[in-house]
Parts: C-alpha cells; structure tokens; sequence
C-alpha cells in the first residue's frame, strides 16, 4: 500500500468522526458547531477521493 | 473462488436448515428494534420495562438454540414467549403506544414486522434447495470476476462508520431538529459507505496507476481548505 492511500485512509477515518461529531452538535442544536465538523467531514472524504484515486483520467 | 461460492452457498443450506422458530427470529427481531425496544428506553419508561424487553430479547435469541432437541417448546417459546415479554414491555410503559407518542411510519413499519413474525412462525420452515432443482444442468455458475479480500474490510470499515452515525441524536425532543438529525445522518452514513467503496475499488483499476504528482495536484485544494478550517477551529477554541 502507498503512503498516500494510508493518508487517503486516515482522511476518510477523520471525516467519519468529524461527521459524527457534526451529527452531535446538531442535536445539541449547537448549529455553528455542526455546520464546521460537516464542513470538515466533507471536505476530508473530497481530500481521500482525490488521494486514493490512483488512475488517470 | 469456488471456496467462496461454496461458502455463500452453505451458509444459505445451513439458513435453510433452521427450523420456523429460528426463521422467525428474524423478522422477529425487526418487530422488537421497531416496536418494542423505543417503548422500553423511552423518557418515561422505568426498569422493569428495561427487563421485559431484554427477556423479549432473550426469548427470542434461545428459541433457535432449543429447537433442535424440542422443535415444540421451541415454537411455543418463540411465539407465546416474545408475544408476552412484548406486551408485558407495552403495558408498563402505556404512555408510548399513545397516539400523541407514536410516529406514523413507526407504527406502520411496527405493523409490518410483527406481521412478517406471524407468517414466519404459522408457516412451514423453508424448505432447503436440492440439487435437482437447479436451472442449470452443469453445476453451479462461475463468477466472472472475484471479489478481493482487502476490500471486504474497506467496506466493513465505511459500513461501521455509516453505523455509528445512526447511533447518534435520539433524544432530541424537538421533532424538526429530530428529522434534521436523521437526514443529516442517513446523507453522511451514504457518504462514508460510497467513499469507502470508491477507494477500495479504486486500488485496483485496469488503468495506469497516475503519478504520485497528480494525486497531489488534485487533493490540494480540498487540503488546504481543509487544513485551514481545522486550524481556525483550533483558533477560536483556544481565544
């Protein structure tokens, strides 16, 4: 495995979490909160697409 | 690759093998995550609630187990058994089935898992597939195409992830926040299922593999705009 699928795989481990953070704030009703984690959550899955996508188009 | 086909294949046999009780455990199971474990958990609900529908639970897990020595008792377990402990879950708890209390879709999805209980314990067992009652007269059809072992795990990581985000927001009293929450979690759960997905396929397309260069040149934005959000995250949290 290359090191930048290991990065890829780490990324779309953090965006889970940050989306479950997101999700808590949420139900807090904390919105500012879980607007930033889902902000993070995706852009760490676009992050890991791009990563570990090794084919070129 | 026939390893795994036959493995699929006894697992459906050894399916196929249980007896009415343990098929009925299934749907059985979905009437008691629907209808009876939200009565027993809900704001209102004491212990003994909590004990009913974990003995619900209980009787429903020994059922399968009994039916090989005593089919009958099995049965009269299965169905008496968890009919009772449900009841008994929804009698301590009244205030849950009440119509102000009770969702719709749950209702209906309720409606539908203890019916798909009743068929499953009136009805015969399925019957386990024969060998003469295959389609094909040369055996069992080949895959054309194997499925590799690392991306089993790749998924199951996505498929867990996806999981955890449904275990979140379910006390929230407010029914707007309430379904917000939900799509919220469903449309991050899709997410992580597709991504994972995407990147386990992706290690091993036909194409050339692109240059380490290109994979960063792609990533960057998303990186950099990632990297500063977490670090005006850490910036507000510290001022």
């Amino acid at each position: 495995m290359h090191w930048l699928d290991v990065v890829a795989v780490l990324l779309l481990v953090g965006a889970g979490l940050a989306f479950v953070a997101g999700e808590s704030a949420l139900a807090r009703a904390e919105d500012l909160q879980a607007i930033y984690w889902l902000a993070v959550g995706a852009l760490g899955l676009q992050a890991a697409a791009h990563f570990g996508r090794p084919v070129v188009r | 690759m026939e390893n795994e086909s036959r493995g699929v294949l006894g697992l459906l046999d050894r399916i196929s093998d249980l007896g009415p009780a343990a098929q009925a455990s299934i749907p059985g199971l979905y009437a008691w995550a629907i209808t009876v474990a939200p009565s027993a958990w809900a704001r209102e609900a004491g212990w003994p609630a909590d004990v009913t529908a974990v003995l619900a639970l209980a009787v429903l897990a020994a059922a399968p187990v009994l039916e090989r020595a005593q089919p009958l008792r099995a049965r009269v377990l299965s169905v008496w058994g968890f009919t009772v402990t449900s009841l008994a879950t929804w009698l301590l708890v009244p205030s849950a089935l009440s119509p102000s209390h009770l969702d719709v879709v749950r209702a209906v999805a309720g409606v539908v898992g203890w019916a798909l209980f009743a068929t499953a314990s009136a009805a015969p067992a399925l019957p386990r597939l024969r060998n003469d009652d295959r389609v094909t007269s040369e055996g069992r059809l080949r895959p054309r195409s194997r499925f590799p072992r690392g991306d089993t795990a790749f998924i199951a990581v996505g498929v867990a992830l996806a999981a955890a985000l449904e275990l979140v927001g379910w006390r929230v009293v407010a029914e707007e926040r309430a379904v917000l929450v939900r799509l919220v979690a469903i449309a991050c759960g899709l997410a992580m299922v597709g991504a994972w997905t995407s990147f386990a396929v992706s290690r091993h397309g036909r194409r050339a593999p692109a240059p380490l260069k290109v994979r960063l040149r792609r990533s960057l934005p998303y990186v950099v705009v990632l990297v500063l959000l977490v670090i005006a995250g850490v910036v507000i949290r510290l001022a």
